[in-house]
């Protein structure tokens, strides 16, 4: 019964509101009113946009050493669980089998391995960071929390999942991925897509201006 | 002896083979070898209980030759019954021994109470590196007992099926946040080794056990001499545990049963050490004395603390002015200051 459940009713009601929570918030952010933009521009605002979406990839120099931890423990966790939700071999089998129809190549099970440990100590630095210093602790809210400790879930019950031979230890993965799904679009979770017309917004402005940061 | 054995399952085999042959034809044994006691000869020497051998296999690989290892038996056994009970009655003595100590003594409270001025002992950095090992230390601790102690305790309780569960996610958990015991253990030894160098005083802080002999004051630098012996204790028992936690994960480098065997008694041994420390350590650090905590929740330490367990860096804090207000102290960690109200209630109910 409840393998039926995780397996099938929760499956697609979880990629259902995901989906659909997605695009409404994305749709609803590019279509916000947004009062008209008088001042004369004295540079290309869609340069500055494009520029803006990359270059913050990088942060400024005068920062770098003030922010090393975050920087490290961010790519850590970034690059490690984008590396583990699409190149390792059981989620690439997973999409193919279930919601794409095709699939690609996985990573070896070192580099999944790797990537998982990468990915488990980036966010438990960024989140006792968050705990321990005094300015992230004040403007951290219950969903940046809740955000991080449902997602560390998901990524420890894949990992006691890992060796794919237990249908218990599956359907806990599958039910807290569900779970997952279900709070990204309402949460803070969702900057996987926003950072993206966050960033081009403020890049456009700054570029209009010729402001160049 | 090698060849003698194969004779002997040769010997053994072919009367079987032979049955779909016809008739079993006569077997010539090897001279010396008995054939009264066949079965028990030939395994004797399967067993290998007398000699450790190896013999010749199509397989390619570390000890592929060898039909069984007696050390295994001795391995399994001592895991089973030596490391299981003992290791057991240590971490519940110490749990005991802990118990009695703070209904005997009670929470060792700050000689003069709390001032309310702080002096800063940590960065954020320190505590990012010290709660990451503490996160990755607990989970691997954890764990580990549910490996060690499963059987016996937990089976029993929840049963077979979800025991397996258990049991198979404690493994992969273990496994996989290993290494990140090791990384966590290296950002440790490089962000406090400097300071945990032992020093002059040191020993009379050891002879006066740490304050509990004599008149219960035990002078102290920034670290005492306890607490840097138990610093030293995670970095190279630590590094004992994740090296033979490595060995055993990857079991792919040519290492053999012996060595596999040899490395996960002393994993276990090294990690029940630490666990049983460490509790003590935690007990210490939070309701085992007064303030010791805020140390490393906010970084920061009030003086009378400081003045109280590490005399002579509390000087140098009194010397160089370190000293911050509660108000400032409030600011820097973003909390409203404490009344005077709220410290009397606080001090009254110690």
């Amino acid at each position: 019964m409840i393998e039926y459940l995780i397996d099938g009713p929760l499956w697609y009601f979880s990629l259902a509101v995901f989906a659909i929570g997605v695009v409404w918030h994305l749709v609803s952010i590019i279509f916000a009113s947004r009062k008209q933009d008088l001042s004369v521009a004295r540079s290309s605002s869609t340069s500055g946009a494009l520029r803006t979406v990359f270059s913050r990839f990088v942060p400024h120099k005068e920062m770098t050493s003030k922010i090393g931890l975050q920087l490290v423990a961010g790519y850590l966790f970034h690059l490690g669980l984008f590396a583990l939700l699409f190149f390792a071999a059981p989620h690439v089998i997973f999409l193919e089998e279930n919601l794409l129809g095709f699939g690609w190549t996985p990573m070896p099970h070192w580099a999944f391995i790797v990537s998982a440990q990468a990915a488990f100590l980036g966010l438990i630095m960024l989140w006792v960071r968050r705990m321990v210093n005094p300015v992230s602790r004040l403007i951290s809210t219950w969903d940046d929390h809740t955000a991080a400790i449902l997602t560390f879930v998901v990524m420890l019950t894949g990992c006691f999942a890992l060796l794919e031979g237990s249908t218990g230890l599956r359907l806990l993965h599958r039910f807290t991925v569900e779970l997952w799904l279900i709070y990204f679009p309402f949460s803070a979770l969702m900057h996987t897509f926003t950072f993206i017309p966050s960033r081009a917004f403020t890049g456009a402005w700054f570029g209009r201006r010729g402001i160049d940061a | 002896m090698k060849i003698q054995t194969l004779l002997l399952l040769v010997g053994l085999l072919l009367p079987q083979l032979s049955v779909a042959n016809g008739p079993p034809k006569e077997v010539n044994f090897p001279e010396g070898v008995s054939t009264e006691r066949l079965g028990g000869d030939l395994w004797r020497e399967v067993r290998q209980r007398d000699i450790q051998s190896s013999g010749i296999s199509q397989v390619k690989g570390v000890e592929s030759g060898v039909l069984i290892n007696a050390n295994g038996d001795l391995w399994a056994r001592f895991r089973m019954q030596e490391l299981t009970t003992y290791g057991g009655i240590a971490i519940a003595a110490i749990f005991a021994i802990i118990v009695l100590f703070y209904v005997v003594r009670g929470r060792v409270p700050i000689e003069g109470g709390l001032s309310g001025n702080m002096v800063r002992r940590f960065t954020d950095y320190e505590r990012i590196v010290h709660w990451t090992l503490a996160i990755v230390f607990l989970f691997l601790a954890t764990t580990g007992l549910i490996l060690l102690f499963g059987r016996p305790l937990l089976l029993p309780l929840f049963g077979k099926e979800a025991f397996s569960l258990m049991a198979s996610a404690s493994k992969e958990g273990h496994n996989l946040f290993g290494p990140l015991f090791l990384v966590s253990l290296i950002m440790m030894l490089i962000s406090f080794a400097r300071r945990n160098i032992y020093e002059r005083g040191d020993m009379t802080w050891l002879l006066r056990g740490g304050g509990l002999i004599g008149d219960g004051h035990a002078s102290g630098g920034f670290f005492n001499m306890g607490e840097k012996t138990w610093y030293w204790m995670v970095i190279l028992i630590g590094l004992v545990i994740a090296i033979s936690g490595l060995i055993l994960v990857s079991p792919n480098f040519g290492q053999g049963r012996t060595i596999m065997s040899l490395a996960h008694v002393i994993h276990t041994i090294g990690a029940l050490i630490l666990i049983a420390v460490s509790i003590g350590h935690m007990y210490l650090g939070s309701i085992g004395s007064e303030g010791a905590l805020e140390g490393m929740k906010t970084g920061y330490v009030d003086i009378n603390w400081a003045d109280a367990h590490h005399d002579r860096w509390g000087k140098v804090c009194h010397e160089e002015n370190l000293i911050i207000s509660a108000e400032e102290y409030a600011r820097l960690v973003g909390q409203r200051p404490a009344t005077a109200d709220e410290m009397a209630t606080a001090e009254q109910g110690k």
